[in-house]
C-alpha cells in the first residue's frame, strides 16, 4: 500500500515477464564489504514505529530487515533475481494445499530471538495475530484481508489465539485463507508477519524496545534523534543466507535537514565516509558532476508512479472526453522539470511503472516532445461542450516539489482555458483528506507504490476496483466504478500462472487508460550518494538493502 | 523572537516627548539627513515596486507565474542555465530552479505581498495599541487593570508556535487576512505598553491639568491634548514595527505557513532557496538582500526619526 | 514584601490558567475531528473509536478540560485493559501518533534546548554589554559608528538567512566547524562544543545587536545623570565612578530584560533548532506542527508560556529587590 512521495518503496517479486529494468543501479566504485565498523544512516524524519505491526512505509521496512526476520523474505539486492521471494525463517517456500486455501511452512532449526529463546511456530502465529489488535495492527493489511479469522477477532491481547493459523508442532505453521491467493509467499514477507515471543508486546511495549530476530538488536533509542544497533549474538549466520551483517553497529541519525545531509555526503568528512542516506535533493544533482562524485552515485528507477487522480464523480470530469482532453493538455515535460529534470524522473504514459512486472509501453494521448497536444485537447473540450474551459480545484500536499508540479500544471491547463486552483493541504492530513470521498476535490496529485513488484496485483486493483471505494481511507481516487474492469480484476487475480497473469495485467492497464481516470505523470528515480567507504549499495528496484551493506575498510572514519 | 520586543524596549528606555518648537518640522530635518534620505529612497523604491507591479512586469516581459522551460537544464536537476543563477537580458535577476520563473517578477510581486501585510499589520497594531494604551494609561483603575492583564496574557504566549499552529490548522484561502490578524493579535500589546507608560507620565503634566481645569471633557483631553504629544512616540514605534512585521511575515512564509504558492513572497523564496544555496547562491542572495535592506532601511530611518524628534537627547 | 510576592504568584497562576484555557479552546475549535487528526496516517475506524473512548472525546468540553487540568496536577490514566497507559503528574498529554507520554518527550529534549539557550544568552550578554559599553564610552567616534553598523546588520538579516550563510561559509567552504550533529558530551566534549558554536552564534547575533543598542542607550543616559556628574565633580577617579555609581543602574535593566528573553528561549528556538537539526523542544514543536500532533503542540505551547510567565515574575522580583520604589508600587 505504501503511498507515494519520495519514500523508498517496498518489496518485489519479479516473475521475469514484462519490462523490468531500466538502468540497473549498481555503479558502486569497486571493492567489497568486510566485517566490522559502524555504518551511519542520515535521515530527515524519524521512523514511524519500531513495532513492525504498526509501521508500514518504505523507509521503515528497510530498517526492519536489520532487526527482524519473517518466514519468507525478498531476496538480497545482489542476488541473481533480487525480486524473488526466498525462505528466511522457513526451510522453503510455502506449500499450497486444499484448492489453494491453505499454506504450510516448516521453520528452520536453530533460529532464536535475542533473548535466547528459540523461535517456534507459536511465536510466528502470535506475531501475526497482533495485526488484528485495533491499537497495534495499523500496518500492512494483507494478512488481515486474506486469513480466515473469525469476525470480531481483536488480536491476542483481547481475543486470545487466532484459529486461522494452526501449529501442529513446534516447527510447522499452517495458514487458512478465505480464498485462494497464489502470491501468499509475498504476503508473508511483509513486516506484519514478524514473529514475537508469545505474550510480549502488549500496549506500547514495542514502542521503545524490541525483541529482535535479525542480525542486530537495539542498543540505544532516542526518539527523533538517534537509533543505534549492535550485533545480536543469538543470530546465527548459518541460518540466514540473505543477510550478510557486515558492520558491527548501525547508527541512524534523525532530524537532519535534507540539504545538510547532501552537503555532508558530498564533503565526506570524518565518519561521513561511512554514511549514507535516501535519495538526494534535486539541487544536489548539479554538484554530482565531478568524476569522484559521479563514481559514487547509485541511480535506479523506483517502482512508484506519480499521477493526477481525476474525480469522476465531479462535473465536468464525469465526461470521458474532458478527462481525455486533460490527458492531452498536460505538459508532462514541464512537470518533469519541476520534479527535478530527467535525472530525477522519467515521464510515464502508462499506469504500471516500467520497473514493475506487467508493464508494457504505450501512449494513448501522444504529443510532440511530451509537451501536450493543445489542439486536440481543445477539440475534445469543444465536443464536450466546454469550448472556453472551466474551473477545477486540485488537492496537493504542502511540499515544495509537489507545489512546483502543481504550478506547472496550472500553466499547462491554462492553455486550454482550464483554471486550476490549488488547495494546499498539510502533509499530516493529506491522505486523510483525499481518501475521504466526501472531502476530496476535483483532482489530486499523489503517488502509488506496489507492495511487491512481481506483479501489478498491488497496483491496479487498489486504485481502480470500483467495489473498493470506501468512505474513509479510499485509494480509488478516481472513484472509477466500471463493471468490466472489476470483472477483469477478479479474473486475473485468480490466475495461478503468474506469467500469464502479468500479461493480462498489461492489457488491463491499457484498457483502464482508455477510460482516462488518471493522468500518469512520471516515475521517479532514486539517486543515492553513499559514502566512499561503503560497499553493497545496489538498488535494482530503487531500494537499498541494508542486509548486504558494509564498510570496505573498518578502520576509516 | 521574530516579534522582537527588544528594539521597542530600547525605544522605551528613553521615552521621547515632544518638547521642541512646533515650527520645527520633523520632515524637513530628515530631508537634510543623508542617511535618512537614502533609507526613504529605498523604501520608496520597494513601495513603488509593490504599487506598480503589474506595469513593471509588463516591461520586464515575464509574469511571476510563467514557467520558462528554455532557461533551465533538465539534465542537471533543472538548474538555471548560465552563471549567476541565469541572469541575462531576458531575465534580469535570473530564474527560479525547477520552473524557470523570472526572479525579478517574483521579487516585484513579493514586495507587494510583504509590504501589504506588514503595513496592514502595523496599521492595525498601531490603532489597537494607541487606543488601549491611552485608555489604560489615562483612565487607570479597573480599565487599566483589565487591559494590562490582557496584555500580559498575550505577551506570555509563545507567539511563534501559536501562530504556526493556528495558521497550519486553518484552510489556506484568504491567508493574507489571517496573517495580518494573527500578527496583530500578538503584536499590539508591545505598542500599547509603551503608549500606556507615556500616557501615565503625560497625565501629570501641567497642560493636561490646565485643559481639565478649563472644563474640557475627558474625551477631549485624551484626543486633543495627550494624543498629539504622543505623535513622535507613535512615529518611532511605527518605524520600528514595520521591519519587525516584515521579518515576521517572512519567517512565517519561510516555515511554510505564510502565503500560499504560487503567490510569491520573499520569505517563501528564501525558504525554497535553502536547498539550492550552494549551487545557485543568487537565488538565495537576491531575496535575502532585498529583505535585509528593507529591514535595515526602516531601522536606520527609525533611529534618525528619533533623533530628529528629540535632538537634545541621544544621537 | 510577602504581600507583593503573594500578589505576583497569584497573578501568575491566573495568567497560566488563562493560557491553558485559551490554548485548549483554540485547538478544540480549530480541529474538526481531533480523533482523526491524532490518529495519523495509518488509521482504521476501530482505532478512531479507541481514541475517542480513551480521550473522552465525546464528553462535553468542560469535562475534557477538567480532565486535562487534573492530569497536570495529579496524573492521568488513558485507556483500559491491555492498552492502559499511566501518565504520572505533571501529565502534559499523550501523543497517540507516536505512542509516547508527552512529558517524557519534552523532558528528553529540554537539556539540549537549555544548552542552546544558556550558551546563546552568555554570548549575547557578553557581546551586547561590552559592545554597548564601548559604544557609549566612545560615543560619536569611529568605534561607535562601526558597532552601530554591525548591530544594524545583525538585526536586519533574518536569522534563518544568517544560519544558512554562516553554515555555507564556515562548514562547507572553510571547514572550520563540523556539520552540527548530536554528539553526547560524555563521548567527545570538544566535538560537542563545536557542534553548538554555530547555533549559539546565530541565535546570539540578533539579540546581541539589540542588547548593544539597549546598553549603549542606558549607559549614555546614566552617564548624563546628575549623580554621576556630581561624583565626577567631587573628583572621584573615573573607574570608580564607573564601578560604584554608573554600572549598576545602567546594566540592571539590561540583565533583567535578558532574563525574560532567556526564559522565552527555553520554550525552544524553533527556527534555529530546525535549521541546524538540533533535537530540542523547538524542533519538537516544529515537527509536531507538521504532523499535526496536537497533544504535543499544546504541551509545548503551555511549557513555553510557563517559562515566560515565571521569568517575568522572577524579573519583577529581582527589580523589586534592587529598586525599593517598585515595591511601593509606583507605576
Amino acid at each position: 500500500m505504501a503511498l507515494a512521495g519520495l519514500l523508498v518503496s517496498a518489496l518485489a517479486l519479479n516473475a521475469c515477464s514484462g519490462g523490468g529494468g531500466g538502468t540497473s543501479g549498481d555503479k558502486n566504485s569497486g571493492g567489497s564489504a568486510v566485517k566490522g565498523g559502524t555504518v551511519n544512516v542520515l535521515q530527515v524524519s524519524d521512523f514511524s514505529y519500531l513495532d513492525p505491526a504498526r509501521g508500514f512505509d518504505g523507509g521503515v521496512n528497510a530498517f526492519y530487515r536489520l532487526v527482524y526476520r519473517t518466514l519468507v523474505t525478498k531476496a538480497a539486492n545482489d542476488a541473481s533475481d533480487p525480486n524473488a521471494m526466498v525462505p528466511d525463517l522457513a526451510e522453503g517456500l510455502g506449500t499450497a494445499g486444499e484448492n489453494g486455501k491453505t499454506w504450510t511452512y516448516k521453520l528452520k532449526a536453530g533460529v532464536k530471538f535475542d533473548t535466547g529463546a528459540p523461535i517456534t511456530a507459536k511465536d510466528v502465529k502470535f506475531g501475526i495475530s497482533r495485526g488484528w489488535d485495533p491499537e497495534i495492527g495499523i500496518g500492512a493489511p494483507y494478512l488481515k484481508q486474506l486469513l480466515d479469522a473469525p469476525a470480531g477477532y481483536q488480536g491476542p491481547y483481547r481475543s486470545g489465539e487466532l484459529s486461522a493459523i494452526e501449529t501442529p508442532d513446534d516447527r510447522t505453521v499452517v495458514f487458512h485463507l478465505k480464498a485462494p491467493f497464489p502470491e501468499f509467499d509475498a504476503v508473508l514477507s511483509m513486516p506484519s508477519a514478524v514473529p514475537f515471543p508469545v505474550g510480549t508486546g502488549g500496549g506500547d511495549k514495542f514502542i521503545k524496545d524490541i525483541v529482535a530476530s535479525g542480525p542486530y538488536d537495539l542498543a540505544t533509542f532516542t526518539p527523533g534523534s538517534t537509533i543505534e544497533l549492535k550485533r545480536n549474538p543469538q543470530w546465527d549466520a548459518a541460518t540466514d543466507p540473505v543477510r550478510k551483517a557486515y558492520p558491527d553497529n548501525w547508527k541512524f541519525s534523525i532530524g537532519i535537514e535534507g540539504a545538510t545531509i547532501d552537503e555532508r555526503l558530498i564533503a565526506g568528512q570524518g565518519a561521513d565516509v561511512n554514511a549514507m542516506a535516501g535519495s538526494v535533493q534535486t539541487a544536489t544533482i548539479a554538484r554530482l558532476q565531478t568524476p569522484q562524485l559521479k563514481e559514487r552515485v547509485v541511480k535506479a528507477p523506483s517502482t512508484c508512479l506519480t499521477y493526477i487522480g481525476l474525480n469522476t464523480t465531479k462535473k465536468p470530469l464525469d465526461d470521458l472526453r474532458v478527462r481525455q482532453a486533460i490527458n492531452y493538455a498536460v505538459d508532462k515535460s514541464s512537470v518533469l522539470n519541476a520534479t527535478g529534470g530527467n535525472q530525477f524522473a522519467t515521464v510515464s504514459n502508462t499506469i504500471i511503472p516500467a520497473s514493475v512486472s506487467g508493464h508494457t509501453d504505450y501512449d494513448l494521448y501522444p504529443s510532440a516532445g511530451g509537451t501536450g497536444d493543445v489542439a486536440k485537447a481543445q477539440q475534445l473540450l469543444t465536443e464536450a461542450g466546454h469550448p472556453k474551459g472551466f474551473k477545477l480545484t486540485l488537492d496537493i500536499r504542502a511540499n515544495p516539489v509537489m507545489q512546483r508540479q502543481a504550478e506547472s500544471l496550472q500553466q499547462s491547463l491554462k492553455r486550454v482555458g482550464i483554471d486550476l486552483s490549488l488547495n494546499v493541504i498539510d502533509v499530516s492530513t493529506y491522505y486523510e483528506t483525499i481518501g475521504t470521498p466526501s472531502q476530496q476535490h476535483d483532482a489530486a496529485i499523489t503517488g502509488w507504490c506496489p507492495d511487491w513488484a512481481s506483479s501489478a496485483s498491488t497496483f491496479l486493483p487498489p486504485l481502480f476496483d470500483g467495489r473498493q471505494v470506501t468512505a474513509k481511507g479510499n485509494q480509488n481516487l478516481a472513484q472509477l466504478k466500471n463493471d468490466a474492469v472489476n470483472a477483469d480484476i477478479d479474473r486475473i487475480r485468480a490466475m495461478t500462472d503468474l506469467a500469464a497473469a502479468n500479461t493480462a495485467w498489461s492489457a488491463l492497464d491499457r484498457k483502464i487508460m482508455e477510460l482516462a481516470p488518471i493522468v500518469p505523470l512520471n516515475v521517479e528515480n532514486r539517486i543515492y550518494l553513499p559514502g566512499a567507504n561503503l560497499a553493497g549499495v545496489v538498488a535494482p528496484q530503487g531500494d537499498v538493502d541494508y542486509g548486504i551493506i558494509g564498510l570496505k575498510d573498518p578502520s576509516r572514519g | 523572537m521574530t516579534i522582537s520586543s527588544t528594539p521597542l524596549e530600547a525605544a522605551a528606555a528613553d521615552p521621547v516627548v515632544a518638547t521642541t518648537d512646533p515650527r520645527r518640522s520633523v520632515v524637513r530635518v530628515l530631508l537634510r539627513d543623508r542617511a535618512a534620505v537614502a533609507c526613504l529612497a529605498y523604501i520608496g523604491l520597494v513601495v513603488a515596486m509593490a504599487v506598480f507591479a503589474p506595469l513593471i512586469v509588463r516591461i520586464s516581459g515575464w509574469d511571476p507565474y510563467e514557467f520558462d522551460q528554455s532557461s533551465i537544464d533538465p539534465n542537471l536537476g533543472s538548474i538555471p542555465i548560465g552563471s549567476w543563477g541565469g541572469i541575462s537580458a531576458e531575465h534580469w535577476l535570473g530564474v527560479e530552479p525547477g520552473s524557470g520563473r523570472d526572479v525579478f517578477a517574483r521579487i516585484v510581486y513579493g514586495a507587494r505581498s510583504s509590504m501589504l501585510i506588514a503595513l496592514s499589520a502595523t496599521l492595525l497594531t498601531t490603532v489597537l495599541g494607541v487606543v488601549f494604551g491611552l485608555l489604560a494609561g489615562y483612565f487607570g483603575g479597573r480599565a487599566d487593570t483589565l487591559i494590562s492583564r490582557v496584555m500580559e496574557f498575550l505577551m506570555a504566549f509563545p507567539a511563534l508556535i501559536f501562530m504556526i499552529a493556528m495558521l497550519s490548522a486553518l484552510p489556506a484561502d484568504d491567508r493574507q487576512f489571517l496573517l495580518v490578524a494573527v500578527i496583530s493579535v500578538f503584536g499590539w500589546p508591545y505598542l500599547a505598553r509603551i503608549v500606556r507608560a507615556q500616557t501615565l507620565s503625560l497625565k501629570q503634566r501641567e497642560f493636561v491639568e490646565a485643559a481639565r481645569a478649563s472644563g474640557a471633557s475627558r474625551g477631549q483631553v485624551v484626543f486633543r491634548e495627550v494624543l498629539p504629544n504622543l505623535r513622535s512616540t507613535i512615529l518611532v514605534m511605527v518605524t520600528m514595527a514595520v521591519p519587525g512585521y516584515i521579518g515576521t511575515e517572512a519567517g512565517l512564509s519561510f516555515l511554510g505557513v505564510g502565503l500560499v504558492p504560487p503567490t510569491p513572497s520573499w520569505g517563501q523564496m528564501i525558504a525554497s532557496s535553502v536547498s539550492w544555496y550552494s549551487v545557485v547562491p543568487t537565488y538565495f542572495l537576491v531575496p535575502g538582500v532585498f529583505l535585509a535592506l528593507l529591514v535595515l532601511s526602516f531601522m536606520v530611518l527609525g533611529d534618525h526619526v528619533r533623533a530628529a524628534v528629540d535632538p537634545g537627547g541621544r544621537s | 514584601m510577602t504581600r507583593y510576592l503573594v500578589h505576583r504568584v497569584a497573578g501568575m497562576l491566573v495568567v497560566l490558567f488563562l493560557v491553558c484555557l485559551f490554548t485548549y479552546v483554540v485547538f478544540f475549535v480549530l480541529s474538526p475531528d481531533p480523533a482523526v487528526q491524532i490518529c495519523g496516517k495509518n488509521c482504521t475506524p476501530d482505532r478512531i473509536d479507541q481514541i475517542r473512548a480513551n480521550l473522552g472525546l465525546d464528553d462535553p468540553f468542560w469535562t475534557q478540560f477538567w480532565q486535562f487540568l487534573h492530569g497536570l496536577v495529579a496524573g492521568r490514566v488513558y485507556g483500559s485493559g491491555a492498552s492502559v497507559v499511566n501518565c504520572p503528574a505533571p501529565c502534559l498529554g499523550y501523543s497517540f501518533q507516536t505512542s509516547q507520554i508527552v512529558t517524557d518527550m519534552i523532558v528528553q529534549r529540554l537539556p539540549v534546548t537549555a544548552v542552546v539557550a544558556v550558551g546563546a544568552a552568555v554570548l549575547w550578554l557578553f557581546a551586547g554589554v561590552i559592545g554597548g559599553l564601548v559604544s557609549a564610552v566612545r560615543e560619536g567616534r569611529f568605534a561607535d559608528r562601526f558597532i552601530a553598523g554591525l548591530t544594524l546588520g545583525g538585526m536586519s538579516v533574518p536569522n534563518y538567512v544568517l544560519a544558512l550563510a554562516l553554515q555555507y561559509v564556515f562548514v562547507v567552504q572553510l571547514q572550520w566547524l563540523p556539520f552540527p550533529q548530536a554528539v553526547p558530551f560524555a563521548d567527545d566534549p570538544v566535538q560537542w562544543f563545536l557542534n553548538f558554536v554555530l547555533p549559539w552564534t546565530v541565535l546570539a547575533i540578533g539579540y546581541a545587536s539589540a542588547y548593544t543598542r539597549l546598553t549603549r542607550a542606558n549607559v549614555i543616559d546614566t552617564l548624563g545623570e546628575n549623580f554621576v556628574r556630581t561624583a565626577k565633580a567631587k573628583g572621584l577617579r573615573p573607574d570608580l565612578v564607573w564601578r560604584r555609581h554608573a554600572l549598576r543602574p545602567a546594566l540592571t535593566p539590561v540583565v533583567t530584560i535578558a532574563g525574560m528573553d532567556f526564559a522565552g528561549l527555553l520554550g525552544g528556538a524553533l527556527i534555529t533548532e530546525t535549521v541546524f537539526g538540533i533535537n530540542g523542544v523547538g524542533k519538537l514543536a516544529a515537527d509536531s506542527i507538521t504532523k499535526n500532533d496536537q497533544p504535543v503542540i499544546m504541551a509545548v505551547t503551555l511549557l513555553a508560556a510557563f517559562f515566560v510567565v515565571v521569568g517575568n515574575m522572577v524579573v519583577d522580583l529581582l527589580y523589586s529587590a534592587i529598586d525599593p520604589r517598585v515595591r511601593v508600587g509606583a507605576a
